[in-house]
C-alpha cells in the first residue's frame, strides 16, 4: 500500500558525522481507537495493548487514552481479526498506511538534532517508548529505539519541510563538533 | 596609545586591525571596538539622536547608550546600531560612526543642539499640531527622515540563523561570581550557565585584585570554569538571555560568528535558544548610575566602574588626567586603580560630606586631591572633555567654582540592580528608601535572584548568595571592595538649571529639565512622563536612565518613588536581530509548503501554482504562450465538451467510525444522515453555533458505521478540531471516533461527458451505469489494479467521479488515467477552472462566497437543512432574530450589462446617483469569464437579493460605474441533465 513517496526514495536522505536521517521501508499502519475493556481487542491483535500514553509493545504505541498506532508488515489479518469482533466490541480501525512515512534518525547527536524542531524534552523519552509531539510545526510520532536512534512518523506533505530542517541540522551539528 | 603594559586580558601579541570611519586602528585579541578605539585615544564614536551632540562610550557593556556604530563584513553583512562596547574586533572588521553629516567631527545636524530650547519635552506634540493636514505630508516624513539611529540595511542578509530547544534543571543567567557559585552548588543537576559577554566572569574580570580562597581572582575563575565544564555544566558565552516568558521559558540569543575573522562553513550567525528550565537563577549584577549634571554627555565623561573595566579587563587607560565625581564609594576604587596604573587623577569630587576613613587614607597615600561636599556644574571641550567646573556645596548653597583641567571625567551615582528579566516574570519589586533603589521581592516563577541584582554588594556577598541558592558554601574573599553611597537627583548648581544640558537618557537625548517640564505640564505617573519625554524608550530600554528619571520625577512631584511608579521592562533585554527570531524560517523554509503526490506531474507539465492554506495547488496549465484567461477558458471548454482531470487530493478527509457515527453526523451537520444508505453520498453543510456556514463537503457512507467525510482544503484541520471538541466535551457518550485521512488518499477527479467511458474499463467491482452506480454513489473497488474508494460526485455540473487511492499510488493512477484519456482528449485542469465550473453551477466556495456571516438561507441552501432533526450545531443560532430578519445579504448571480468582468470584492449600490458616501448593499464574491454562459458571470451577496431577481444594481469603480442584473446563482444546466450518463 505504501510505495515510495514520489519525492523521496527509501535510504539515506541526509547525513553527517553528527547524525543520519534515512527513509524507512514502507509498512502497514493502522490507527486504532477503542475504549473500555480491551481484552477482546488484545485477543484479536494477539498482543496486550499498552495503556500508558507513550508506552509501546512490539507493534503498537499508545497515543491517547483511547488511541493507538499499530505498525505491521501485513495489516490484512489484523483488519480481518478486528472486524470479526466489531459487533461485540465496537472500535475504529482505520488504515493510514498511505498517510505517512517514517524517518530513521540516528547518530551520536541524533537527540540534539531533534531539538531543532521539537520543543519537548527529548531526554525525558525513555528508550523503548515514544511520544506524539510537534516538530517544526508538523505533528509527528517520535519513537525512541536507543539513546541515539529514533524513528519519526510524519505525514507525507510535511516530510520535505522536516527533511530540509534535518539536512541543515546535520551540517550545523557536524560543523559545531569540528 | 593609552594601553597599560601588564594590565588587562587583551592579547596584544595577537594584533587585530580594523577600520573606523575608514581609518585603520590596531587592537589585540579580546578587544571590543570601544576598548580598542579608547586604547588609540579615540573617545568620540558617534552623534546623538536628537541634538547630534558628539558622544563617546559612557559604559563598557551591553548597557551602552552612546557608542552605537555600523559594522560591515563585505556585501550584505551590514548591521547598524551595534554597541561598540559589545562588538569584538577581528582582522578586517569595518565599522562606521552614525548620525553624522558630512563627518563625525563636523556635523550639520548639530544645529539642533544650538536650538535645543526648541526641542523640549512634548516638542512634537506642540509644534506640529497645526495645520492639521501638514502632519502626514510634511511634519511626519521630515521627522522620520531626521530622527532615528543608523541606517537600515538594504541588502538581503546572506547569513543563516538557527534555533534550538533546551531543557534543563537549572538555568543561571549571568556568569559572574554569584552565577558561578550557584552553578557549582547546583552541580549534579542539568545546569546551564549563560553570559552575554565574550568570556565568563562578570565583575571578576574587572576586579583582579580580589583573592578568593587564597587564589588570585583570575586564577580562581579559570579553575572554577574548568571544574564546572568538567562537571557537565553547559557554559555558554556571547549568549544573552533576552526574555523570560511564562513557566520558566527563557529565550537566549547566542552570537556565534560576529567575533570571527572568517566565517566557518555551516555555522549560523546567531542561534535562538528556547530554554525550559525547572529553576532559573538570575545573577545579572547591577548597572552603574550616571550622575545628572550640565555637560554630562561630553566624550570622555564615563561611568567610573566602566573606566575600571577598561583598565583592568582591557588594559586601557581612558584618561591620563581624569577627574572622578561620585556619591558612591565604588568610584574611589576606580580612582585608585587608574592612579596606580599611571594616571594622574586630578581630583576625587564627592557630593557627600563624609566618606569612609580608609578611602580618604588611601587617596592621601596615592596623592589624589579630594574635594568632599563638592559638585560638578559644567564641563568644557568640543569633541572631548577639556575641563570640569567644580563648586563647593553647603546646605542650600553652591559656592564659587574652580575649573579643573582633565581628559576624562569618571562618574558614579551608585548602582542599580539589574531587574529586567525579573520584571519579565511579573515579579514584584519593593522600594528600598535607604539605598534609593528597587529590589526584587516575589515572583510567580520558580526563580531565585541572587547577587548584586538582588542588592548584595561585593564579591564575597555575591558568591555567598549564589551558593546559598542550592545550599552551598562560599569561599572567603580578600581585597573585596564593598561600599555604599547616597543617591542624587540633578547635582546642585549655581548656574541656571533651566539651561542645563544635563542628560538623563543619553540615547533619546532626554534631559532633566525635560522631565521636570513634563511634571509641570501635568504628567504625574512615570508611565506618562516616560511617554511624554521618551525617557527610557530607546533601544537600551533605560538601563541607565530609568532610575534617574524616576528620582527626578519623584522629586518634582514631591512624592516617594514607589508612588510615581517604575516603568515595565519588556523583552528583549538587548536589541536582537530579526534573523535570530526567524531562525530557520526564511526562504524556502519560511513555512511548510505541502505538496500532493501529483504535484510533481503538474510541475513537469507546466502548471502555474497557487497557495491554498499550507498547500500549493496547480492553478492552471498554460500551453506555451497562453495567457491565464485563455488557458482557463480552454480547460473549462475541454471539461464541458470532453473530459478533464483534476488533483483534488488536498480536500480534507475525515473517517468517522463507530456505532454512533450516524448520530454524530446528525448532530454536526445540518443535513439528515439516518436515511442515507451505505454506498451513497450526500452534500454536507457544517455551521458554527452562531448559525453561520463554516465548511462543506461531500460525505460518503462507506458502510453502516463508517463515513468518509470530505472538507474544504483550508478547513480540514479546523473541522477535525471542531468535531473533536464537541465529541470530547459535549458528547463523550457517543461511541464514535475520528481519524484524519486527508493524506491517506490521493484524490483524482474526472469530469466531463467522457468521464465514465474513460474510467469504466479500469474499474473492477462496479459497473459505471446510472442504475448500478448513480450520481452521489460511493464504493470500495479496484481502479487500475489499485485499491480505491470511488465516488460519483460532481463539482462541475458534468458527469464526475472522484477516485481515491492510497496516497503514494496517486501519481501512478494519474498517469494511467492520463494515458487512457488521450483518446478522449483529456485535459488537466487547475483550481481556477474548478472555480469557474462550480460558479457556473452556483456551487459556493466556503470562505469566498461566505465570510463567516452567511447562513444557509442567505446562501440559498435551505434545502440542505434537515428540518425534522431535533438539533444540530447551529440550529438554534439560525433562529436568532437578526438571522431570520428581512434584508439580509443573500447570494445571487450577477450579469453585467456591458458584459465586462467584475472585480471580486467590489462593492455594490442600488442607486449610483446618490451622494458619496454611498450606501453599500453588498459585494461581489466570485467573478469569472464564462465560456459556457457566453459572458462573464459573478456571484454576489446583495441585501435582500433573493427578492430582487431581474433588478439592476451598480458597481462603482474608480473609472466608471458598472450596471449588472441580479440573476439566480445557477448559470448552467439548472435541471442537472448533464449529470446523467
Amino acid at each position: 500500500m505504501n510505495k515510495a513517496v514520489s519525492s523521496f526514495v527509501p535510504g539515506v536522505l541526509a547525513t553527517s558525522t553528527a547524525a543520519t536521517v534515512s527513509l524507512a521501508a514502507p509498512m502497514g499502519r493502522l490507527s486504532l481507537r477503542a475504549r473500555g475493556d480491551l481484552s477482546a481487542l488484545d485477543a484479536a491483535l494477539g498482543m496486550t495493548l499498552p495503556t500508558r500514553i507513550g508506552q509501546r509493545n512490539a507493534g503498537a504505541i499508545c497515543l491517547g487514552p483511547d488511541e493507538w498506532m499499530l505498525h505491521a508488515d501485513d495489516i490484512v489479518p489484523i483488519v480481518a481479526a478486528c472486524a470479526a469482533i466489531y459487533e461485540g466490541h465496537p472500535h475504529s480501525l482505520t488504515d493510514v498506511s498511505g498517510r505517512e512515512i517514517t524517518l530513521l534518525i540516528e547518530g551520536p547527536r541524533a537527540a540534539e538534532l531533534l531539538t531543532l524542531g521539537c520543543a519537548r524534552d527529548i531526554d525525558s523519552i525513555p528508550v523503548g517508548e515514544g511520544r506524539r509531539t510537534v516538530c517544526d510545526g508538523a505533528t509527528v510520532i517520535l519513537w525512541r529505539d536507543a539513546p541515539d536512534r529514533f524513528r519519526m512518523d510524519v505525514w507525507h506533505s510535511f516530510a520535505p519541510h522536516l527533511l530540509h530542517l534535518f539536512e541543515t541540522g546535520c551540517r550545523e551539528l557536524a560543523a559545531e563538533a569540528a | 596609545m593609552t594601553r597599560v603594559p601588564g594590565k588587562g586580558r587583551v592579547d596584544l601579541s595577537q594584533p587585530v586591525e580594523f577600520t573606523f570611519d575608514g581609518k585603520t586602528f590596531r587592537g589585540g585579541k579580546g578587544d571590543t571596538v570601544a576598548s580598542a578605539l579608547l586604547a588609540n585615544g579615540v573617545h568620540l564614536m558617534g552623534r546623538s539622536f536628537k541634538y547630534h551632540r558628539p558622544r563617546g562610550p559612557v559604559a563598557a557593556g551591553s548597557e551602552e547608550p552612546n557608542a552605537l556604530i555600523g559594522t560591515r563584513r563585505g556585501p550584505g553583512r551590514y548591521e547598524p546600531n551595534t554597541r561598540a562596547t559589545v562588538q569584538e574586533i577581528w582582522q578586517g572588521l569595518q565599522t562606521n560612526s552614525q548620525n553624522k553629516y558630512p563627518s563625525l567631527k563636523f556635523d550639520i545636524g548639530a544645529v539642533n543642539d544650538a536650538a535645543y530650547m526648541m526641542f523640549s519635552a512634548g516638542f512634537y506634540y506642540k509644534t506640529f499640531m497645526w495645520p492639521k493636514n501638514f502632519w502626514h505630508k510634511v511634519y511626519e516624513p521630515f521627522i522620520r527622515a531626521a530622527a532615528g539611529l543608523g541606517v537600515s540595511p538594504t541588502e538581503e542578509d546572506p547569513d543563516t540563523y538557527a534555533s534550538r530547544n533546551l531543557h534543563c534543571d537549572v538555568l543561571i543567567v549571568g556568569a559572574g561570581p554569584a552565577g558561578i557559585a550557584a552553578a557549582k552548588a547546583a552541580a549534579g543537576q542539568r545546569v546551564v550557565l549563560v553570559d552575554e559577554n565574550a568570556e565568563a566572569g562578570g565583575t571578576l574580570l574587572s576586579e583582579p585584585q580580589a583573592v578568593i580562597d587564597g587564589v588570585p581572582a583570575w586564577d580562581w575563575l579559570a579553575s572554577e570554569l574548568a571544574a564546572l565544564k568538567a562537571a557537565g555544566v553547559k557554559v555558554m558565552t556571547r549568549t544573552t538571555a533576552i526574555a523570560y516568558y511564562h513557566q520558566n521559558m527563557v529565550g537566549l540569543c547566542e552570537r556565534l560568528t560576529d567575533h570571527l575573522p572568517t566565517l566557518p562553513a555551516d555555522t549560523p550567525r546567531e542561534r535562538l535558544w528556547r530554554v525550559r528550565a525547572k529553576q532559573v537563577i538570575l545573577a545579572q549584577g547591577a548597572l552603574e548610575k550616571p550622575l545628572v549634571f550640565n555637560g554630562n554627555d561630553r566624550p570622555g565623561v564615563m561611568l567610573a566602574g566602566s573606566a575600571q573595566t577598561y583598565l583592568n579587563r582591557y588594559g586601557v587607560l581612558v584618561g591620563k588626567m581624569p577627574v572622578v565625581v561620585t556619591s558612591h564609594d565604588s568610584a574611589w576604587y576606580a580612582a585608585f586603580d587608574l592612579q596606580k596604573a599611571g594616571a594622574k587623577v586630578q581630583a576625587i569630587v564627592d557630593l557627600r560630606g563624609t566618606v569612609r576613613d580608609d578611602l580618604l587614607a588611601e587617596a592621601k597615600l596615592l596623592g589624589i586631591p579630594v574635594k568632599l561636599s563638592h559638585t560638578v556644574t559644567a564641563t568644557s571641550g568640543r569633541l572631548r572633555i577639556r575641563s570640569v567646573r567644580v563648586n563647593p556645596t553647603s546646605p542650600g548653597k553652591v559656592g564659587a567654582r574652580v575649573e579643573i583641567a582633565c581628559d576624562a571625567l569618571l562618574m558614579s551615582g551608585g548602582w542599580t540592580p539589574s531587574l529586567h528579566l525579573f520584571s519579565h516574570t511579573q515579579g514584584k519589586l519593593t522600594w528600598d528608601a535607604g539605598r534609593t533603589t528597587f529590589l526584587p521581592a516575589a515572583t510567580p516563577e520558580d526563580c531565585v535572584i541572587v547577587g548584586a541584582s538582588a542588592g548584595a554588594w561585593g564579591i564575597e556577598a555575591a558568591l555567598r548568595a549564589g551558593a546559598a541558592a542550592f545550599g552551598g558554601t562560599a569561599p572567603t574573599v580578600e581585597h573585596d571592595r564593598t561600599g555604599s553611597g547616597v543617591s542624587q537627583v540633578e547635582l546642585p548648581t549655581d548656574l541656571n538649571a533651566g539651561r542645563a544640558k544635563a542628560f538623563v537618557d543619553y540615547q533619546n537625548d532626554v534631559t532633566a529639565k525635560d522631565l521636570r517640564l513634563a511634571v509641570r505640564e501635568g504628567m504625574s505617573s512615570i508611565e506618562h512622563v516616560k511617554r511624554y519625554t521618551t525617557n527610557g524608550m530607546a533601544t537600551d530600554q533605560g538601563k541607565l536612565s530609568n532610575i534617574n528619571g524616576l528620582n527626578i520625577a519623584a522629586d518634582a512631584l514631591n512624592r516617594r518613588q514607589p508612588e510615581v511608579g517604575l516603568t515595565t521592562f519588556r523583552p528583549p533585554y538587548t536589541p536582537t536581530s530579526f534573523g535570530a527570531f526567524a531562525g530557520y524560517h526564511r526562504g524556502t523554509h519560511f513555512e511548510v509548503t505541502r505538496k500532493t503526490q501529483i504535484d510533481s506531474w503538474a510541475a513537469e507539465n507546466g502548471a502555474v501554482f497557487e497557495p491554498v492554506g499550507q498547500w500549493r495547488r496547480a492553478w492552471y496549465f498554460p500551453k506555451t504562450g497562453e495567457t491565464m484567461d485563455a488557458a482557463v477558458l480552454r480547460e473549462c471548454r475541454s471539461v464541458r465538451a470532453g473530459v478533464g482531470i483534476f488533483d483534488a487530493s488536498t480536500l480534507g478527509k475525515i473517517e468517522v467510525v463507530g456505532p454512533d457515527a450516524t448520530e454524530f453526523m446528525n448532530r454536526m451537520y445540518t443535513n439528515p444522515w439516518a436515511g442515507l444508505k451505505p454506498g451513497r453520498c450526500r452534500y454536507g453543510l457544517l455551521l458554527g453555533e452562531d448559525g453561520y456556514i463554516r465548511d462543506d463537503g461531500v460525505i460518503g457512507r462507506m458502510s453502516q458505521d463508517r463515513f468518509h467525510v470530505t472538507t474544504t482544503t483550508g478547513g480540514a484541520a479546523r473541522v477535525l478540531n471542531m468535531m473533536e471538541d464537541y465529541l470530547q466535551t459535549e458528547w463523550p457518550d457517543l461511541n464514535v471516533w475520528l481519524t484524519s485521512v486527508t493524506e491517506q488518499w490521493s484524490t483524482i477527479a474526472l469530469n466531463g461527458p467522457h468521464a465514465a467511458k474513460l474510467l469504466a474499463p479500469l474499474v473492477e467491482g462496479v459497473d459505471l451505469t446510472d442504475e448500478a452506480f448513480p450520481h452521489m454513489s460511493c464504493v470500495e473497488c479496484t481502479v487500475a489494479g489499485m485499491p480505491a474508494r470511488l465516488f460519483r460526485v460532481s463539482f462541475t455540473g458534468e458527469i464526475g467521479f472522484e477516485v481515491n487511492v492510497p496516497a503514494p499510488m496517486g501519481r501512478a493512477l494519474w498517469e494511467v488515467l492520463w494515458k487512457a484519456g488521450q483518446q478522449y482528449g483529456i485535459t488537466a485542469y487547475g483550481t481556477e477552472t474548478m472555480h469557474v465550473l462550480r460558479a457556473e453551477k452556483g456551487y459556493i466556495i466556503v470562505g469566498q462566497d461566505t465570510d463567516g456571516t452567511v447562513t444557509p438561507h442567505d446562501a440559498g441552501m435551505s434545502w440542505a437543512i434537515g428540518a425534522k432533526k431535533p438539533d444540530f450545531v447551529g440550529k438554534r443560532g439560525m433562529a436568532r432574530p437578526d438571522l431570520v430578519a428581512k434584508g439580509r445579504k443573500q447570494l445571487v448571480g450577477l450579469l453585467t450589462e456591458d458584459r465586462s468582468r467584475l472585480e471580486e470584492g467590489a462593492q455594490i449600490v442600488f442607486d449610483p446617483d446618490q451622494p458619496i458616501p454611498m450606501k453599500m448593499v453588498g459585494h461581489v464574491t466570485s467573478s469569472y469569464l464564462s465560456d459556457a454562459v457566453g459572458q462573464p458571470i459573478a456571484l454576489a451577496l446583495v441585501e435582500g437579493g433573493h427578492d430582487r431577481m431581474g433588478q439592476t444594481v451598480h458597481i462603482p469603480m474608480p473609472d466608471r460605474t458598472i450596471a449588472a442584473k441580479i440573476t439566480g446563482a445557477v448559470f448552467v444546466d439548472p435541471e442537472n441533465a448533464r449529470l446523467k450518463l
